[in-house]
């Protein structure tokens, strides 16, 4: 028999038993629920995990040095680094508070950083201009202040309450007065604020978690913020990043941070590199694992619904063993009656996975998080109909390969 | 011969091991109407079976169209089945989910027919009984004698050199059983070969010959 009349007769037996053919519909629906709802999810956290790994830059690795590091200190490094790679500074963050126009701002961090700060995981609009070497090498008295878009849900941006009288938080402060090309006072010196970073909105920001600011800041330059630094701070540590534009220049680029280290502060110095490529593993390997009992939870209903299609079908086969016979008399052979029942069942896993996927859809819409940049993934459709199609077909292969062994001349009798 | 048998024995192994058959032989010529009968039991319906190649014999010779079918493999007789024998059954055995024309187009549906000629052909059988304006009809909506007409239109799907009927006027009254003797008479003028099994005496003159049947003997 050809495969369209197989899917007609197997449509006219489903239609002809509508609660049966309904009730193991469900069954299968159910589970493909399940996994169309975690597969979707997975299926986005991964892809957002690809982006961040595109927004971080390839071959990216991080460290952090308990110590100040010179101008001098980056030039001898980036001389041994492969070409191309990028070099990238960062001082402590330090709590402060400036003064604009007599109003004290306070609430936020003050870090130094480097031009090549941008070469990595650098989202934002820049209103105005970043850092330049000028800055740098004359230590400019300049500034850049990160502002977040207005959001339904504001991410948690730390700000410290405590302030003196009179004081308010920049973070409020800066949602009403743009302070570009403004000046503010830190630590006695006049800032120019030369740009204003704007941060996306949260389902843009596909940075990693530690490239995210938890606190509000205020950027000014990498020599800068040593210049003006309290004397008494002694515990200065340096993170320091290198992007070298491949994953395989990663380990080159490891190798000679490391010798860079000890060459500087002797061979017991114990730098902790870590690989940007291994922070990724990581996250796939929790999105993962946040995601396993619900995949153990969709393979026990699938394991259900595919019980359910075992029994209906067994049901099916001892209610038509006349009409197998008749088959059988008029030229059917074991494969089409195997075929016909096998049919049957994957159109009904078929119509599961329908069922299911509209019910995984709601489920993604209304249960999961951040469901705003969710997109639509062919790979979770297909994966969703091919196991509907698989369960069916493996729990219908007993029955359906019982009802092809019935000899035709017992399957007649049959009343 | 388009049957041939010899010493056809068929053991059913019950706890008495039930003898159905015993030392048949038979021989059937293309173009013949043969009438199988004898009282209930005696093993008509086994030998047809046999005929018909949904049963094995338990031992003897049964050559269908010169070809022995004693180790045809499942596939072999199923497509036997298909494309050379047509069978009646008393109760029709129809399928009510299956309109009229449908049931006609089943045998052809496991044959190697383009689909687009299918129930253009089963149209043309339904002619063939006199029942064109029943097409769409389901078999339950039908009386005994037009479901056997279907059902013989069915038997003629793919052109098959022998009909096998198995009581074919069993489950009809007298006037409809004349109707399907009748076409089945047609049928057999037109060249197919036919054996029929019937306890009716009437029924059983209408073919050329008659084979009597006693205990699973022929006598």
């Amino acid at each position: 028999m050809k495969l369209p009349d197989l899917i007609a007769t197997g449509w006219l037996e489903i239609r002809s038993h509508k609660m049966r053919s309904f009730l193991s519909v469900f069954a299968i629906a159910i589970g493909i629920a399940t996994f169309f709802y975690t597969l979707s999810i997975l299926s986005q956290r991964y892809r957002d995990i690809d982006r961040t790994a595109e927004v971080s830059g390839k071959g990216r690795l991080d460290t952090t040095v308990e110590r100040p590091l010179s101008m001098d200190q980056y030039n001898q490094l980036l001389r041994m680094l492969p070409p191309q790679a990028s070099l990238s500074f960062q001082t402590d963050e330090m709590f402060t508070s400036a003064t604009y126009k007599g109003q004290i701002l306070t609430g936020f961090f003050l870090q130094g950083l480097l031009p090549t700060w941008q070469d990595s995981a650098f989202v934002y609009q820049v209103e105005g201009r970043f850092f330049n070497w000028q800055d740098i090498k004359n230590k400019h008295r300049v500034a850049l202040i990160v502002v977040y878009p207005r959001e339904k849900e504001p991410r948690h941006i730390s700000s410290v309450d405590s302030g003196p009288a009179g004081s308010v938080q920049l973070q409020d402060f800066i949602k009403h007065i743009n302070l570009l090309n403004q000046s503010i006072t830190i630590s006695d010196q006049s800032f120019t604020v030369v740009g204003i970073l704007r941060a996306p909105p949260v389902e843009k920001d596909f940075r990693a978690p530690e490239d995210q600011e938890s606190m509000q800041k205020i950027f000014i330059p990498y020599t800068t913020w040593y210049d003006i630094a309290p004397r008494w701070w002694d515990s200065f540590s340096t993170r320091v990043r290198i992007v070298t534009g491949s994953e395989d220049k990663a380990a080159r680029a490891t190798s000679v941070l490391h010798s860079f280290l000890r060459q500087q502060f002797g061979p017991d110095f114990l730098p902790g590199i870590r690989l940007f490529r291994h922070q990724l593993d990581i996250y796939r390997q929790g999105a993962w694992h946040n995601l396993k009992a619900m995949i153990f939870i969709g393979l026990i209903a699938m394991i259900a619904g595919g019980i359910g299609i075992m029994n209906i079908t067994m049901v099916v086969i001892f209610s038509r063993t006349r009409e197998i016979g008749i088959r059988r008399a008029l030229g059917a052979s074991r494969l089409d009656i195997l075929l016909q029942f096998l049919t049957e069942a994957m159109l009904l896993g078929l119509c599961g996975a329908a069922g299911g996927m509209v019910l995984g859809y709601l489920a993604v819409l209304h249960m999961a998080n951040n469901t705003s940049q969710l997109t639509f993934s062919w790979w979770v459709v297909a994966a969703s109909v091919l196991l509907a199609l698989g369960t069916s077909f493996l729990f219908a292969l007993y029955p359906a390969y019982e009802a092809s062994k019935l000899r035709p001349v017992e399957a007649l009798k049959y009343e | 011969m388009v049957i041939h048998c010899e010493h056809l024995v068929k053991i059913y192994q019950t706890a008495d091991a039930f003898r159905a058959l015993n030392d048949v032989s038979l021989d059937i010529a293309p173009g013949d109407f043969a009438a199988v009968m004898g009282p209930s039991g005696c093993g008509k319906s086994t030998l047809l079976n046999i005929l018909g190649l949904l049963d094995e014999p338990t031992s003897g010779v049964y050559r269908l169209n010169d070809i022995s079918t004693a180790d045809m493999s499942d596939r072999v007789r199923s497509r036997t089945r298909r494309d050379h024998i047509g069978f009646i059954f008393q109760s029709f055995n129809l399928l009510p989910k299956l309109s009229v024309l449908q049931n006609i187009a089943l045998p052809m549906r496991y044959g190697n027919l383009p689909r687009k000629d299918i129930l253009p052909r089963a149209y043309e059988l339904l002619q063939r009984v006199g029942l064109a304006d029943k097409a769409d009809r389901t078999p339950q909506e039908l009386s005994g004698g037009q479901c056997q007409r279907v059902a013989c239109a069915r038997a003629l799907a793919n052109r098959p050199e022998l009909i096998l009927a198995d009581e074919p006027t069993g489950n009809l009254d007298s006037k409809a059983g004349e109707d399907i003797l009748s076409l089945l008479r047609d049928l057999n003028r037109s060249g197919i070969t036919i054996v029929m099994v019937t306890h009716d005496d009437k029924i059983a003159h209408g073919a050329k010959h008659i084979i009597r049947m006693k205990d699973g003997e022929i006598v």
